[in-house]
């Protein structure tokens, strides 16, 4: 594991969390978890465990069954600040019918365009603007920056939705399998680029991660959701030795 | 032992059906036959019905008469060249003015729509679009209240506005505009906007989540998921239901002028008065091609929005003729 000062307060906190979408059947139960900046950390586990769900409630959509999750300094319910949270959901979440630019510009507007009070809406911004081209390059899409989402392929749409959250420069970054689909060498390009981001920027991402070879590969810290019901949530220390 | 049943054996043949689907079909087939029978005191009506058609057929409809092809006696038709007359016709004024209709009140009612649409649908949860906006100003129990009544008021406009057919719309404005195109317009864009304010929020309740879920977490404001996010996923949808509309619209309006509200429904009503039949055969088969060729251009113009933009577009050829003959 990394080392983290003291003085630094975590990005997320969990205290004692149970989730899940029933109330009398938790499908994971966490006693502790902390992530501080500039840590990746990747969660494994079988199919069907609780991994996207995990995901998917320290993001705000779904409400913790009990405990309290802290998400860059504002306790759920209370969102985040506006674009301090990055989200890559296992089925990417992209607009289909509209162009790359625009799927990776909702990330970039999100992260520095303040929108008009009273309205909602954004007014267009060049830096806003930069920002997302920035990242549609180094995701090596320049040259499908406005063809429509649902003409490009599986691993191309992945890498976009992975433009869409580097634009937005967000304080933590959420990806569910965001490495599927892609053959080695663009694994490796994007992993690079995400993981610069992260360390360079002190912001942290926690990966779900289907292999568990490749998020020991990745991840400073690897937590194992295992299938028992008592404390399926294992910390396991040895992910940054694998990893040296 | 031998357990046969000779009882449960005549059960399962006889009524073992009626636990499955097939089983329940046919009990709600035959109980609608019950509820017919009910209504209908005389089936011996019914039998005359053919011989009436045949008699009404002969002696009164058929042949059509194709007089309402040529120009009307006044004003003087100046078109030229002359084989261009028809348009001074009744049939063709009253086809065009119902095309209008349908195009000005598809257009108004689109545009008026899909914002109540997009308020009312439930996955973009307008209750918090409101609130939104409400605790800005006060935030109490007041702002529950209100919030809650508002978020159901979108459903409840569009319900009202669907609850009524267009021709009693029409009714209704004609007595308070007046008989032409106005109320004709007028009858025609309330209608459309419950009717397809309902199709395009249930399209949007079908989208996927996943990009709400993005668009939630990255903190965007309503504002920008319904308009940046939302309407570009169901654009195709939208557009597609926007034509279908305007092709529904335009059958719609060739019945409203029959109660004053312009278009070629009012001289169908001017000859049904007269009991010139043949006339009215003759403007009904005008209405009929017209309607097939707009509900061609309509399946053509749509697939330019469906899915999988190219691969399952129909040609002309496939639209006119029968897949078993466009092999």
């Amino acid at each position: 594991m990394t080392n983290i000062p003291k003085n630094i307060e975590p990005i997320i906190r969990l205290n004692d969390v149970s989730i899940g979408y029933k109330h009398d059947k938790p499908l994971v139960q966490i006693p502790n978890l902390e992530i501080f900046p500039g840590e990746i950390v990747a969660i494994a586990g079988p199919s069907g465990v609780g991994k996207s769900t995990l995901l998917k409630t320290i993001a705000g959509l779904i409400s913790p069954i009990s405990g309290s999750i802290e998400v860059c300094g504002k306790t759920i319910p209370d969102s985040p600040k506006r674009g301090k949270l990055g989200y890559v959901p296992q089925s990417l979440g992209l607009v289909r019918h509209a162009s790359v630019l625009h799927n990776v510009m909702l990330g970039a507007n999100a992260g520095h365009n303040t929108p008009i009070p009273f309205i909602g809406v954004c007014l267009p911004s060049s830096f806003a603007k930069k920002k997302a081209i920035q990242a549609i390059n180094s995701m090596g899409l320049e040259d499908k920056i406005s063809e429509p989402i649902r003409r490009l392929s599986g691993g191309q749409q992945r890498r976009v939705a992975t433009a869409r959250t580097l634009a937005q420069c967000p304080e933590l970054i959420m990806a569910d399998e965001f490495l599927s689909e892609l053959d080695e060498k663009t694994v490796g390009m994007v992993l690079k680029e995400v993981t610069k981001y992260v360390k360079s920027s002190n912001s942290a991402l926690l990966v779900v991660e289907h292999d568990i070879t490749r998020a020991k590969m990745m991840a400073d810290r690897l937590l194992v959701i295992d299938d028992g019901r008592a404390n399926p949530f294992i910390t396991e220390p040895t992910a940054m030795e694998v990893k040296l | 032992m031998n357990d046969f049943n000779p009882l449960r054996k005549f059960l399962d043949t006889f009524f073992g059906p009626l636990r499955s689907w097939l089983g329940i079909f046919i009990l709600i087939f035959l109980f609608s036959i019950v509820v017919f029978d009910g209504m209908v005191n005389d089936w011996g009506r019914a039998s005359q019905g053919l011989g009436n058609l045949v008699t009404f057929f002969n002696e009164s409809l058929w042949p059509p008469d194709w007089s309402v092809l040529e120009p009307r006696a006044y004003p003087v038709c100046t078109v030229y060249p002359t084989f261009m007359d028809f348009t001074c016709s009744t049939a063709w004024i009253g086809m065009v003015e119902t095309m209008k209709i349908a195009f000005v009140s598809t257009v108004f009612g689109a545009i008026i729509s899909l914002p109540i649409s997009i308020l009312a649908s439930r996955n973009l949860d307008s209750a918090s679009f409101f609130y939104e906006y409400l605790t800005r100003w006060n935030d109490g129990g007041i702002i529950f209240l209100l919030v809650s009544t508002l978020s159901y008021l979108p459903r409840f406009l569009l319900a009202a506005f669907r609850s009524l057919p267009s021709i009693i719309w029409a009714i209704f404005f004609v007595i308070l505009v007046g008989y032409g195109p106005l109320a004709g317009v007028l009858a025609m864009t309330v209608y459309t906007v419950g009717y397809l304010g309902k199709l395009q929020y249930e399209a949007i309740e079908g989208m996927t989540k996943t990009p709400l879920d993005a668009a939630e977490a990255m903190g965007l404001t309503r504002f920008e998921i319904a308009f940046k996010v939302v309407i570009p996923e169901c654009a195709n949808d939208l557009i597609s239901q926007v034509i279908f509309m305007f092709e529904y619209n335009f059958r719609h309006g060739t019945v409203i002028g029959i109660v004053g509200a312009g278009g070629i429904g009012y001289y169908i009503n001017l000859y049904l008065k007269f009991l010139q039949y043949d006339k009215v055969i003759a403007y009904l088969i005008i209405i009929f091609v017209v309607v097939l060729i707009i509900d061609f251009i309509s399946i053509k113009a749509r697939s330019y929005f469906t899915e999988d933009i190219g691969l399952n577009r129909p040609s002309w050829k496939s639209i006119f003729l029968p897949s078993s003959v466009n092999k």
